[in-house]
């Protein structure tokens, strides 16, 4: 049996993994205890992480459809099939009339090379991935405000906070470390306030819990900053120093008085101060947030009102404070970083910056489109619409992660070509006219970048199954075949082009990534990584308070109740992988509606009953389950269940600045199911 | 079981002996793996035999995490079967509670109709224990009888003595090894006898902070007066204790393939809900501390009650990997007092 070291599949903690290998097949995992994040232990999802690699149902050839039936063929003509395809359309349409979505499971040398291809080969801006949909408003926010989209210190850094604030976070089932790190916090003394319309076990656990309505953060991030304002414990030296735009600010926190939050909101006067009183008065406070702060047609400004609160009070550039964005993928940091994203190359750098487009020209030796490429959703209306007509989604399964189901059916069925690469048949690829089958995170070399900037390597434990190959090989693969250079002999000469051309990464080489990893920026081979960001200054120069003011949420009254989409501590995202690992799915079998037992009395409804959800977009029959963690008028569903897909109900309402779509609110209704 | 004679092995014989040993069996060893030691196939590169006793015990040896039990391929509607047979393996390096633990399991597996796959891989495994003279910070293993001085169950045991092992058999297989290895050993001195007795004391001493263990009664009333809705409250569900537990031993078996495919037999856990829900949907043990309850009645009370043994070995890995940071013996120490 062998042991071999390498990252977790699952959430963006980036938990270091041993595989126990036996005789080529991975037969289990368990932590790492020299790791700094899993420190020897592992959520359920990391203890089973090996459990699907070798399932029966993984994709082995690749396949190309013949009519109906998907036909068996060689790599290379499913490849030259590909780059025939889309080069046609090119011809016929234009670059912009192609689109790639790249994976934030995928590694960093993967998601170079899709992006590149999309560049470089197809000569499109269009690449976007996952991160739309879950820390887009990050990118954005966290980027106009402090100069940095990404987790501003690194996780163990919690240990030494004061007041920990989380909001919008289900921090126990969705990064179950980080979750253990800030309970160990509480644990030695700090304060524990959790915002969540849900009584999760986070808010059962918490010192304060505010259970705002779905959609107000805007209004008790500001109502908290009034209180902290009023009570002097803003920290004016470091307002003064470092940031610009508080007087505008001010002036707006003022009429976000602790009555007028409560009517917007629901959160009662006296807990609001409590919050802001344990905040403002921690010697050093965090906030740590997720999805439930930024999948909101607001979601840039309840990002940019967090962003207020921590600046306001000097809590950032030590250890102990900052602003921790927790992402959701493993490598969903690192696939943004990447520059699969349609405004960035890697490193955040600017295609509309024609400096930066002419050292990715010379690095690439091609020309690169200089106008931006369109977002992961309006990507699949251009499809529908026709201006998108080839597309290669790489490990994801829009199907059933994106918004409005509907529409991304009738998008993906008006595609000319569709290519889909992928670890086991979904959703997606049964639409696809080529499916790719590529390797598994045990399958691989290269490199994961974790939600705090901590980029690790992944190691090859076993060999792929069947034909199936890394991405890095098939994405070299078409680049050639559109006459990119991309002779890389392994994943390693990827990293060292990542490097030449990424600032932030310029100092990172396999080579030098131990047990630690290196956190980004490490911009020279000599650089020690940089762990906590914005120390003395930061990246533009004086960060920036935007006052930002609560949305005004229309009520409709055929749609009286709202409903929010997570996911299970048991499962990850569309299931792919978990579906397949028998104790997780074992343990959530199926998709149920959380109805609160006072709005299902309202409806006749019991445990157990069928019910139907209903939205403007579209309807879904599913189980109901009474609990009061949902509070009144709210339910909630999980979105990893194809049998009854959540995002059937959800709207493609987009947040303006980032283009995220408001999946926590959605108007529905419902109704016990006929028979 | 003492062995009549002890031997001596010289430091740098110990990688001769294992090297000659990897010719005739696969031989599993304590190397390092990022930075930590772990059990894995030794191909030989140093041993990391200092360390903390490795998080994942050598048991998945015996009771592999997942294993296959048979192939099974449909031909013209008739199925023909076919299973690998067990390796020759070698485990070196494995310490007292770990090889309690088997004595554990060898109680549950081997009673009544004995479980095949676990009983093959009994077979055909040589244990060489060590004793250990450097237990960890949350071990307790003295507390529960179990060590740190191996009694029984192996079929060689190394004392280190620092300069070299003091070396007794254990069973026939490990006599054997010592004759036919016999150029690497020499006759143990009396005063090598006396230094391992004081090297284990001193182990000993090192672990006196905890134990000795509270009788039977004691823990029943411990269990019953425990308030279990907070332990629940503050379990995160990882199911780690009941992965890492040496002595838990609890499976679920799956096929997975059609027409053709394989048996699959996975380590469970009663942890999960799903463990004890039932197909109506009921749940005997819904809550998550009333599953806690059953993981501690379970090795205090029914394996007891079944095997004569206590069902914890001390070892202290469940503390080791809780997310919930639950020192599980600090419970009986807090009970008992």
């Amino acid at each position: 049996m062998e042991k071999i070291a390498t990252i977790c599949v699952y959430c963006g903690c980036g938990c270091g993994l041993v595989l126990h290998v036996e005789d080529g097949r991975v037969v289990g995992a368990s932590p790492s205890s020299a790791h700094p994040v899993s420190r020897g232990r592992l959520c359920v999802k990391g203890w089973l992480a090996a459990d699907f690699v070798h399932h029966p149902d993984r994709l082995k050839t690749p396949l190309v459809r013949r009519g109906e039936r998907m036909a068996r063929v060689s790599w290379d003509e499913a490849l030259s099939l590909s780059a025939k395809r889309l080069r046609e359309i090119r011809e016929e349409s234009g670059p912009d009339s192609l689109a790639i979505l790249t994976s934030a499971k995928g590694t960093n040398e993967e998601n170079y090379l899709l992006a590149k291809l999309a560049r470089a080969a197809l000569g499109t801006n269009n690449v976007d991935h996952v991160a739309r949909l879950c820390h887009a408003p990050s990118v954005a926010g966290l980027g106009i405000a402090l100069g940095s989209g990404a987790m501003t210190n690194p996780i163990r850094s919690l240990l030494s906070s004061d007041a920990i604030l989380v909001t919008g976070s289900n921090t126990t089932e969705q990064h179950p470390l980080v979750a253990a790190t800030i309970l160990e916090a509480q644990a030695q003394g700090a304060t524990l306030i959790v915002a969540d319309p849900r009584r999760t076990q986070m808010a059962e656990l918490a010192d304060i819990h505010l259970a705002p309505r779905l959609g107000t953060d805007v209004a008790w991030t500001n109502g908290m900053l009034n209180l902290i304002i009023g009570r002097g414990l803003i920290d004016e030296d470091f307002i003064n120093e470092r940031t610009e735009g508080f007087s505008a600010l001010k002036e707006l926190a003022l009429r976000y008085t602790p009555a007028a939050v409560e009517r917007i909101t629901g959160i009662p006067p006296a807990d609001l101060e409590k919050a802001a009183a344990a905040f403002g008065e921690a010697p050093r406070a965090a906030v740590v947030y997720a999805m439930g702060t930024t999948q909101h047609s607001s979601g840039t400004d309840n990002v940019l009102a967090l962003a207020n609160l921590v600046l306001a009070t000097g809590n950032v550039g030590r250890d102990g404070t900052g602003i921790y964005p927790l992402r959701g993928h493993q490598n969903v940091q690192g696939a943004c970083d990447m520059g699969a994203l349609p405004i960035f190359y890697s490193g955040y750098q600017k295609v509309e910056d024609p400096a930066a487009r002419r050292k990715m020209e010379a690095a690439w030796g091609t020309d690169l489109p200089a106008t931006p490429g369109l977002t992961a959703v309006e990507m699949m209306e251009a499809a529908e619409e026709g201006r998108i007509r080839g597309m290669i989604i790489s490990g994801e399964n829009p199907m059933i992660s994106y918004p409005d189901r509907g529409q991304v059916i009738r998008a993906l069925r008006s595609l000319d070509f569709l290519a889909v690469a992928d670890i086991f048949p979904t959703e997606t690829t049964a639409l696809a006219d080529v499916v790719l089958p590529v390797a598994s995170f045990a399958e691989k070399d290269g490199t994961f970048t974790s939600t705090e900037r901590r980029i690790q390597r992944v190691r090859r434990a076993v060999t792929p199954p069947g034909e199936a190959r890394p991405e890095v090989e098939v994405a070299a693969e078409l680049l050639r075949r559109f006459s990119v250079t991309a002779d890389y002999a392994s994943p390693e000469e990827v990293m060292a082009e990542i490097s030449s051309v990424t600032p932030s990464y310029g100092g990172v080489s396999s080579r030098r990534l131990g047990i630690s990893g290196l956190s980004w920026p490490c911009p020279s081979p000599d650089h020690p990584g940089t762990e906590i960001l914005h120390q003395g200054s930061f990246p533009i120069g004086r960060a920036r308070f935007y006052a930002v003011e609560q949305q005004h949420l229309p009520e409709d009254l055929d749609y009286p109740l709202f409903l929010t989409t997570g996911r299970s501590l048991f499962h990850f995202h569309t299931g792919t992988m978990t579906r397949r690992t028998h104790l997780l799915d074992r343990e959530r079998p199926k998709a149920t509606v959380d109805i609160n037992p006072a709005d299902a009395a309202a409806l006749g409804v019991r445990s157990g009953t069928m019910v139907v959800v209903e939205s403007a977009t579209g309807s879904l029959d599913i189980e109901a389950r009474l609990t009061a963690e949902v509070p009144m008028g709210t339910v909630y569903i999980p979105f990893h269940f194809a049998e009854a897909p959540a995002n059937q109900l959800t709207t493609r309402t987009l947040d303006p600045t980032s283009k995220i779509p408001g999946l926590k609110r959605t108007p529905v209704r419902i109704r016990r199911a006929e028979g | 079981m003492t062995s009549t004679t002890a031997f001596f092995l010289r430091r740098e014989d110990l990688i001769h002996l294992l090297e000659e040993l990897s010719g005739t069996v696969e031989v599993v060893a304590p190397v390092l793996v990022w930075d930590e030691a772990a059990f894995a196939t030794w191909r030989g590169e140093a041993l990391a035999l200092d360390d903390k006793n490795p998080l994942a015990s050598p048991v998945e040896f015996f009771l592999p995490k997942k294993e296959v039990l048979f192939r099974y391929v449909q031909y013209s509607g008739r199925y023909t079967f076919s299973e690998d047979p067990p390796k020759a393996r070698l485990i070196f390096g494995m310490r007292a509670c770990d090889l309690r633990a088997l004595k554990v399991i060898d109680g549950i597996f081997g009673a009544d109709l004995s479980d095949l796959p676990y009983a093959s891989k009994r077979r055909s495994t040589i244990i060489v224990a060590l004793n250990c003279t450097s237990p960890g910070e949350g071990c307790f293993c003295r507390s529960m009888g179990s060590g740190p001085v191996a009694e029984e169950g192996y079929d060689l045991l190394l004392t280190d003595l620092g300069r070299g092992y003091l070396v007794e058999a254990g069973s026939p297989a490990g006599v054997y090894i010592l004759r036919a290895h016999h150029r690497h050993f020499e006759e143990a001195d009396p005063e090598d006898i006396k230094e391992k007795g004081r090297l284990l004391a001193l182990a000993e001493e090192k672990m006196i902070k905890r134990g000795p263990f509270p009788n039977p009664e004691k823990i029943r009333e411990a269990i019953d007066g425990a308030d279990w809705e907070e332990a629940g409250r503050r379990c995160l569900a990882c199911g780690g204790c009941s992965f890492v537990c040496p002595v838990c031993h609890c499976f679920s078996v799956l096929d997975q393939g059609v027409p053709d495919g394989e048996r699959l037999r996975c380590r469970d856990s009663c942890i999960l809900s799903g463990f004890s829900r039932m197909t109506s949907g009921a749940n005997p043990r819904p809550d998550p501390g009333e599953r806690l309850r059953h993981w501690y009645l379970d090795k205090f009370l029914y394996i007891p009650e079944k095997t004569g043994l206590f069902g914890c070995v001390g070892c202290g890995r469940c503390s080791r990997v809780c997310l919930g940071e639950a020192d599980r013996w600090s419970f009986f120490k807090e009970a008992t007092e």
